[in-house]
């Protein structure tokens, strides 16, 4: 059953290992906690590794080495993140591929750095002025770590676009026994240029999506833009042609958005009207739940969504054929609940939430029965 | 020489107001880089905020256009990511507004020492939201603006050249731009071009007027060869993981949570993930977590083991079956974690210390029959050997791969001392 390689691993060594092997090229990162694994792997594992300042040059170097066509990563916990804001909504706006991996932990502020949380789906819905969705892929087990961290780096370069990787302490700092020959081989992700007709350096291609074309390239000389552009892009302000490229930064995602959703469903029996819903670091939790439900003669389903946002549509259609629904996450609020259903959620649905320890298989099983 | 220079501008026109320094600086760049025989696709045009970031369209190379004083690092991540296509070159665009907020990145630019030119064009205000002074207006101006004129302005091109710039320069007189600026393209490294430049809209309108209030043309350089990035593929980190098959019987069946806690320096967190591997080498599952203050090396440090023949996901440890508590420290830090159920093994130097009675209780001299670098792992021996969790022998195996293992295996045997 095993293939002999059950290791003591964490997620931070699974999801760096993963990522180069998809074609990550380039780590650059200011230490901060729980991110102290990731940044320690990149050191070991990344073909360049480079120690910025602070998080503002982390993502503007980071922005200059993707424009010239690497595939750059950076891991940071919340107040890192908070600090590169701006950065990311150019690198969002040039249409630049990278993987910004977060580690939550309990905010606000600084907060508790060495404290597990789902604290910053939230932040991540609002991150780019005007609204406009960011790939959030979050891993809930070390597959998923892999698997994940895959994506990630094939949607940055497939969409060119920032993509979060959205982890939790207890993901990235708790070492589990873990046999690494479940882990399939990655593909690995590299920039294919196709063209059709004349260059443009924002001209859609593929998916909605320009051609990549690097600086310093001897083909064509190209140009990248945060500020409102044309096809060209050369700035303008809110002409048509600028509307339109703005409103496709928006359109990409959502019209290939099966292919950015990824879940697991985890049906108990064709008859099952009660929910699980959960993402991260909850769904240890809620699979034992599962677990205990079903010794106990309860049907109840588990849907574990690892695509977090931009949210897809037919996940209501499936919500809509359930009784009753929890929705557990480790956040005082119930972000996804309210991402979801806005700040009144339906009757049907009940947040699981708590702050400050993870949510317990317990506390979950209640929530079903109560 | 080569024979048809390629054009480096396109030939829009300018969007300066009229009279605007800032077109001169543009125009001797261009010329600079055409004499050298650039062609528009080896050069990358960084640009930000500010009418000095208003030049991208301007120019027919690549251009990359971003955020408000953040240039010199964008152009930092350029030029580290062209290192490896020579013949490429970074030239990076800044106001004196951009160098105000975005100082640091000149600093690390100038300490880094990659291939590329900044050119700061200082007009000792900022234009483009109405003339209000920056970190770099100097005082010689503030006093005729009569406005923070004892504060001095940051000297960038001292500031740029202590920091490690190979070259940096401030030019005031317009002749000399162009043979400065081709200077700083010829060197390999950091350069800093400052220019002082007009704004005839808000601040100085005439050049012997801006040249009156600008600091002193200055020029220095370091001696010190450019810094090279390099790449290189590197191993799978799972090459060096180590492997545990299962090679011990387990004698627990259920989930057992095991708490060690100490103080740092106590080897707790070895102990722990010791611990772990050998019940993987008894064939079950386990997870390890280390909790311990950021001041790693003091203060409490607790290991939360936790071992099961079946498949582990929940890794919470809400009720710890076996707690082993070694120092004070570690006390303090679990006590609130032990409950009716849990069997607490302490060290007997701690038993002054509890004010509150355990239902499942055992005292051992851990500390007194080894220091305090081996007395967690003594604690965990024994509680293999007690509570049959899993062969002590798979703890052995464990150590037995260590480079301290014979310190680790001595710890261990001592364990037969503690009847
Ligand atoms: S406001 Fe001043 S700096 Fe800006 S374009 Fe006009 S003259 Fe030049």
């Amino acid at each position: 059953m095993t293939t002999g390689q059950l290791a003591l691993v964490d997620g931070s060594k699974i999801i760096i290992e993963a990522l180069a092997q998809s074609g990550a090229d380039v780590f650059v990162g200011y230490p901060i906690t729980p991110s102290n694994w990731t940044y320690k792997y990149a050191k070991q594992r990344m073909p360049l590794f480079l120690a910025a300042p602070d998080e503002i040059s982390t993502l503007q170097w980071m922005a200059g080495l993707s424009a010239t066509g690497k595939i750059p990563v950076t891991s940071s916990a919340f107040p890192g993140i908070a600090l590169m804001v701006e950065s990311i909504n150019m690198a969002y706006a040039m249409e630049l591929p990278m993987v910004i991996v977060i580690t939550q932990r309990l905010g606000p502020s600084t907060g508790s750095a060495t404290t597990g949380a789902q604290g910053d789906l939230m932040f991540l819905k609002g991150i780019i002025s005007g609204g406009y969705p960011v790939p959030v892929f979050s891993p809930s087990c070390f597959e998923d770590a892999w698997t994940l961290s895959n994506k990630a780096v094939e949607t940055a370069i497939k969409y060119r676009t920032p993509v979060f990787l959205l982890t939790s302490k207890e993901m990235v700092m708790y070492r589990k026994s873990f046999d690494l020959g479940r882990l399939k081989p990655l593909q690995k992700h590299t920039h294919q240029r196709q063209i059709t007709g004349e260059f443009k350096p924002y001209k859609p291609e593929a998916n909605d999506t320009p051609a990549f074309v690097p600086l310093g390239d001897d083909e064509f000389s190209t140009r990248f833009t945060a500020s409102t552009h044309d096809q060209d892009g050369n700035i303008r302000k809110a002409d048509p042609e600028a509307m339109a490229n703005t409103k496709r930064l928006r359109k990409k995602f959502i019209r290939n958005i099966d292919d950015l959703f990824a879940y697991e469903w985890i049906k108990s029996g064709p008859s099952a009207k009660t929910l699980i819903l959960t993402w991260g670091i909850t769904t240890d939790a809620a699979k034992d739940a599962i677990k205990i439900l079903t010794r106990d003669g309860k049907n109840v389903d588990l849907l574990v969504l690892k695509t977090l946002l931009p949210v897809h549509q037919k996940l209501y259609d499936w919500l809509d054929d359930y009784d009753k629904i929890i929705i557990a996450e480790e956040n005082l609020t119930g972000q996804l609940k309210e991402i979801l259903f806005g700040e009144r959620a339906p009757g049907k649905v009940t947040g699981v939430n708590k702050i400050g320890m993870m949510i317990t298989p317990g506390e979950i099983v209640e929530a079903v029965l109560s | 020489m080569i024979e048809t220079k390629e054009k480096i501008l396109t030939g829009k026109k300018f969007p300066f107001c009229p009279g605007c320094g800032h077109g001169i600086s543009i125009n001797q760049l261009a010329k600079v880089l055409e004499d050298l025989g650039y062609k528009p696709e080896d050069i990358v045009i960084v640009s930000d905020i500010g009418c000095s970031g208003l030049i991208d369209p301007l120019f027919a190379t690549h251009t990359i256009h971003g955020l408000h004083g953040r240039s010199p690092a964008l152009g930092l991540g350029v030029a580290m990511g062209l290192e490896q296509k020579p013949g490429k070159k970074t030239i990076a665009f800044i106001g004196d507004g951009g160098a105000t907020i975005g100082l640091q990145h000149i600093l690390e630019d100038a300490r880094r020492n990659v291939d590329m030119t900044l050119i700061l064009l200082n007009n000792l205000l900022y234009g483009m939201t109405g003339g209000q002074i920056s970190g770099l207006s100097t005082r010689k101006y503030k006093e005729i603006i009569d406005f923070e004129k004892d504060i001095p302005p940051f000297d960038v091109v001292k500031l740029a050249y202590a920091s490690g710039a190979r070259y940096a320069v401030r030019v005031n007189n317009p002749k000399n731009i162009k043979e400065k600026i081709r200077k700083a393209i010829e060197t390999e490294g950091f350069s800093l071009v400052e220019i002082a430049s007009l704004c005839p809209s808000y601040g100085m309108k005439k050049l012997p007027e801006l040249m009156a209030v600008a600091d002193d043309e200055e020029e220095f350089e370091n001696n010190r060869p450019p810094t090279h990035i390099v790449s290189k593929e590197r191993n799978s980190l799972f090459d060096r993981e180590r492997y545990f098959s299962p090679e011990f019987e387990a004698h627990a069946g259920k989930r057992t949570g095991i708490l060690i806690a100490g103080s740092a320096g106590g080897g707790v967190q070895s102990v722990g993930a010791f611990m772990a591997q050998a019940a993987m080498l008894s064939g079950m599952q386990a997870t390890m977590k280390g909790e311990y203050p950021i001041t790693v090396g003091t203060g409490f440090s607790v290991a939360e083991v936790i071992a099961d023949k079946n498949e582990i996901n929940y890794t919470g440890l809400d009720n710890p079956d076996i707690a082993v508590i070694v120092t004070e420290d570690g006390l303090e830090k679990v006590k609130h974690r032990i409950t009716a159920d849990t069997k607490v093994y302490l060290d007997e130097k701690l038993t002054g210390k509890i004010d509150f009675s355990y239902k499942k209780l055992i005292i051992k001299p851990f500390h007194a029959l080894v220091n305090r670098k081996s007395a967690a792992l003594l604690a965990v021996a024994y509680v293999l050997k007690k509570e049959q969790l899993f062969p002590l022998e798979a703890l052995k195996k464990v150590l037995s791969d260590h480079r301290l293992k014979d310190i680790f295996l001595d710890t261990v045997a001592r364990v037969e001392e503690l009847e």
